[in-house]
């Protein structure tokens, strides 16, 4: 929220989409492993501050799509847990769709204006 | 009731967040011990490896910032979503939303607007510093048991002079009238005289110029005040007015400072302030007229002030047995003794508007609970969805919310209007040149109830509805799952119709009150008479014989004015204002003891007088005009109230009294005639007893004339004329007509009654609402049933009587509660009524029967639609 907006609701948008994928895959997980679990996809490429995920996972709550409860962690210590519900899956795959076919369609633009004919 | 607190705790959850902030510390805490774990199982030393998780966590307190202001956005973006949703509800619902807000805005509007008059006219504080000091000292009279008779002017100086519990004590008249000239231009104008200390003692300054001083009050110094409104109308506001010179009563003032705008004092009227010049030499013990005003040291209290007066007024007694027998001290705060008269009327209506408040109130609720009753699988659905009770809640009480805010905006412009309305209904005395505004305060008064009315009457229904379960809604019936809702409407109809009983029963005996003061003989026949006051400038007048033959002229040629039948004059009209009282003496009689002495009020007449008004003559026979000289004998004219108190059983027209006008000794005169009663003061007052004196006797310059006439009001400009032929100077004040004079005798009681047949017809509107919503929704949900009992064989009429007795009950039940209430409170406005007693039957069988037959007809509309329900269409319904 304290970059430039339009390029925070991007991020946004697409920090809540990595978030969702990421639970999907990996089932319940701590906010500390969902960042380092989006690092780690990006191969290290993408490097987030941690703290900046929580904003994202407030609103994927409120919003329904992940829901939490605390837990303990795998080396016994006290965690919150978030954990994708129905409608956050229904979320990621209308998402991921329109992630998609952006993406295809702003490839296609880019390979056009590389040759001028 | 634990229930109730666990739903509070999650409303207030609604709007806390404390503890979503100590979630999230401890949710960091943990992300960074995590965090470090890793760190130092990759071989960091404890210390390198919390900094670069720290480091790499990227600022504890901004990311906690950032997940504060997301919730926050979060939260008005909540907001904003069921604004908009109540809005569209609403307008999907324009019947139900319009009702609400209606209801509402006429128990808010009502109230706004009562209040904004009281506030104005009584409640704001008094324009003076310090005014919970100041007090009204009247004399008492031990036998006619008066408590604010006015004051005798050595009985004032003695009070002044012997007192230690004013730091001043001020004397003045306020019934005085002065020609005010300037240039061409002659007025009649609202006068005090005042003694050096009243505007002082008020403690407020000039706006030009200065007050009096000492030695112009005592040495009668030709000196005056102006009012501000003077002021601008005579004198373009010149700055230069201080030191200019007048005529008031055809003699030179210097007018010597202006107050300010804002500034009256007991009447709003007033435009010009002389000086009294009282002083030891000229203050009489005998007759009564000055009012005293004083300040209280500080720190003494009225009843302190009370038990050195009592103790003063007590050794005069003693001292001047003559004149104080019977007489003594009372000291009333001021502002007691301006709200008096109206304090009864005023808090009856304050208590009115309440309760027409609480019935619009229990309205809105009732219609609120009604809807969510209905909407009970909405609620459940969205439940369902994964809404929080707290959500649903939320959003419940911004519906209410909006509706409320509504109601207020739109009760706030009726209360604008029916303010206009209640200042032209309501009691010129109180009104005149009083500037009504409309002041922040109690708009913002009115905003903040109609807010809590949103949240309270919101909240309740909210409670109500969603306290089951919500998933239930989804199996039950989506209309039977309101048993609870529907009890609490029961009670909400119950109570609004006893509050209609009460306010219904409160206007029935001010309207009973009403007509029997209309129907009040006024003993004078007020159509087609106009008066006008002349008041002649003693300057010019100095000499009785001048006043007496101004005023036979006067009369002779305002009868002569086309169109006039007759015309006459009194010293003071019977219903405006004050009358002039002394003691009397019956021929052949001792001499009354002190203090005992036979009281009657006095009044001068010219010849014509009796005839212009048709006041009867019983006995004897009118003045003429051959009476109407100084030269002629002494002769009186009684009322029947005379004779019937002190002359019972004997020919008056046989006796002689002498009436103590301090004129040329008072001497014996003769009983020529005896007059028909007219009440004194107003209709509801007995008429006092009244000696007449022909003009001659008892020389007044000031006098109220009457003209009968075919069209009254046309006879003003011919009246005005005719004075100024025989005087060009001499202007004529208080043109008004006598129908509206008697009329203004009741003008309290009028607005009082009108208001709250107004007040109780909305209560009875919003209550039948109210019964009709109950009925209409207990059809609605028992359609089925109703079918199986037709198709069962049901006449329609056991249908009808079905729905209309289960609806009846709680009208009977509120009606009985109603009833007794107002035979409780009835007690309280025995003050204000006249010709009917406060358990007047007839109210209070009216009353209760009117909203009785209300109550059926809002009964038997959704009774109708019941009977005519055919039983396959019924059965479909499901």
């Amino acid at each position: 929220m304290k970059d430039d907006p339009r390029k925070a609701d991007v991020w946004q948008g697409t920090m809540a989409l990595m978030v969702l994928k990421t639970l999907e895959t990996m089932g319940p997980l701590h906010g500390y492993g969902i960042a380092r679990r989006i690092e780690q996809t990006s191969g290290d490429r993408l490097l987030l501050n941690y703290g900046s995920i929580y904003p994202a996972l407030v609103r994927l709550e409120q919003e329904g799509c992940i829901s939490s409860e605390w837990g303990v962690s795998e080396n016994n210590r006290k965690a919150k847990y978030y954990k994708i519900t129905a409608t956050g899956r229904k979320q990621l795959r209308k998402q991921a769709g329109d992630w998609a076919e952006a993406a295809s369609i702003v490839a296609r633009f880019l390979a056009m204006g590389g040759n001028p004919s | 009731m634990k229930k109730l607190r666990a739903f509070l705790d999650q409303l207030t959850g609604w709007f806390r967040r404390r503890s979503r902030e100590r979630d999230l510390r401890e949710e960091f805490e943990s992300h960074l011990q995590l965090h470090i774990d890793d760190n130092i199982r990759a071989g960091l030393s404890p210390n390198k490896a919390r900094r670069q998780a720290l480091i790499k966590f990227g600022g504890l307190e901004t990311a906690k910032e950032s997940v504060r202001s997301t919730s926050r956005m979060l939260w008005m973006e909540h907001v904003l979503k069921d604004l908009f949703y109540a809005a569209r509800i609403l307008r999907r619902n324009p019947g139900f939303a319009a009702t609400a807000i209606l209801s509402l805005a006429l128990g808010i509007g009502s109230s706004v607007a009562i209040f904004t008059v009281a506030d104005n006219l009584l409640l704001r504080p008094l324009p003076y510093p310090d005014a919970s000091r100041l007090v009204m000292v009247w004399e008492t009279n031990s036998h006619t048991r008066e408590q604010h008779n006015v004051v005798s002017p050595a009985n004032y100086l003695d009070w002044k002079a012997q007192n230690t519990v004013f730091t001043e004590m001020a004397g003045f008249f306020a019934e005085y009238h002065a020609v005010f000239s300037h240039g061409e231009r002659n007025e009649e104008l609202d006068t005090q005289v005042v003694s050096s200390d009243l505007l002082p003692l008020l403690q407020v300054q000039p706006f030009r110029g200065r007050f009096f001083t000492r030695e112009e009050d005592q040495s009668d110094a030709r000196v005056a005040v102006i009012s501000y409104r003077l002021w601008q109308r005579w004198f373009n506001g010149d700055g230069s007015v201080v030191g200019r010179v007048v005529q008031i009563n055809s003699r030179p003032f210097t007018i010597v400072g202006v107050l300010g705008p804002d500034f009256y004092f007991q009447k709003r009227s007033v435009d010009l302030w002389l000086t009294l010049g009282l002083k030891a030499g000229n203050a009489t013990r005998m007759g009564r007229w000055l009012q005293v005003l004083g300040r209280l040291k500080p720190g003494t209290t009225v009843q302190q002030a009370q038990t050195q007066m009592t103790g003063i007024a007590g050794r005069l007694s003693a001292a001047y047995p003559e004149n104080n027998t019977g007489w003594s001290a009372n000291v009333e705060p001021l502002r007691d003794s301006l709200v008096r008269q109206v304090k009864t009327s005023l808090f009856m209506l304050l208590a009115a508007v309440a309760l027409l408040l609480g019935v619009a109130c229990a309205n809105m609720a009732n219609l609120l609970l009604a809807r969510y009753t209905v909407r009970h699988r909405e609620m459940a659905v969205r439940g369902a969805l994964g809404a929080s009770r707290s959500r649903i809640v939320g959003q419940l009480l911004i519906e209410s919310l909006v509706l409320a805010l509504a109601g207020g905006f739109l009760g706030i412009a009726f209360a604008y209007l029916a303010v206009r309305g209640v200042m032209h209904w309501a009691p010129q005395e109180l009104t005149k040149f009083a500037n009504v505004s409309f002041d922040l305060r109690v708009l913002g008064a009115g905003l903040a109830i109609s807010m809590v009315t949103g949240i309270v009457f919101g909240l309740l229904p909210a409670y109500i509805a969603t306290r089951k379960n919500l998933r239930d809604g989804l199996h039950a019936n989506a209309v039977s799952g309101g048993g609870d809702a529907s009890r609490g409407r029961t009670w909400l109809v119950g109570a609004e119709v006893a509050a209609s009983v009460v306010l219904l029963a409160g206007a029935g005996l001010l309207f009973r009150s009403l007509v029997g003061l209309q129907a009040v003989d006024p003993g004078l026949d007020p159509k087609g008479v106009l008066t006008f006051r002349v008041s002649l400038p003693g300057a010019r007048y100095s000499q009785p014989e001048q006043s007496v033959r101004f005023f036979q002229q006067a009369s002779e040629k305002l009868a002569q004015i086309p169109g006039v039948e007759s015309a006459g004059a009194v010293s003071y009209l019977p219903f405006n204002g004050m009358a002039a009282g002394t003691d009397f003496r019956i021929n052949g009689r001792p001499p009354a003891k002190p203090g005992e002495g036979l009281g009657t009020v006095v009044r001068t007449v010219l010849p014509g007088y009796f005839r212009t008004l048709n006041i009867p003559i019983t006995r004897g026979r009118d003045f003429t005009n051959t009476d109407n000289v100084t030269t002629a004998p002494l002769r009186f004219i009684v009322n029947e109230a005379l004779v019937d108190k002190y002359l019972r059983g004997e020919d008056p027209l046989t006796k002689s009294i002498s009436v103590d006008m301090a004129m040329d000794g008072n001497p014996m005169g003769e009983i020529v005639g005896v007059v028909a009663n007219q009440k004194e003061g107003s209709l509801d007052k007995e008429a006092e007893p009244t000696a007449y004196y022909v003009h001659a006797h008892l020389p007044y310059t000031a006098m109220v004339f009457v003209l009968r006439g075919h069209s009254a009001e046309s006879l003003v400009e011919p009246a005005r004329k005719t004075i100024q032929e025989i005087d060009p100077q001499q202007p004529i004040a208080d043109v008004r007509l006598m129908e509206d004079i008697v009329r203004e005798t009741f003008a309290r009681q009028r607005l009082s009654a009108g208001l709250l047949v107004v007040f109780s017809l909305a209560s009875l509107l919003l209550a039948s609402i109210g019964i009709y919503g109950i009925l209409a929704y207990y059809v609605a949900s028992r359609t089925r049933e109703i079918g199986v009992r037709v198709a069962l064989g049901a006449a329609p009429g056991r249908i009808l009587r079905l729905v209309v007795g289960s609806g009846i009950r709680m009208v009977i039940f509120g009606a009985a509660a109603g009833l007794g209430s107002a035979l409780l409170l009835s007690g309280l406005v025995k003050g204000l009524l006249f010709g009917v007693g406060p358990r007047d039957p007839l109210s209070f069988v009216v009353a209760p029967a009117l909203l009785m037959g209300v109550a059926f007809l809002a009964a038997y509309i959704p009774a109708r639609r019941a009977a005519r329900i055919s039983p396959v269409d019924a059965l479909r319904a499901e």
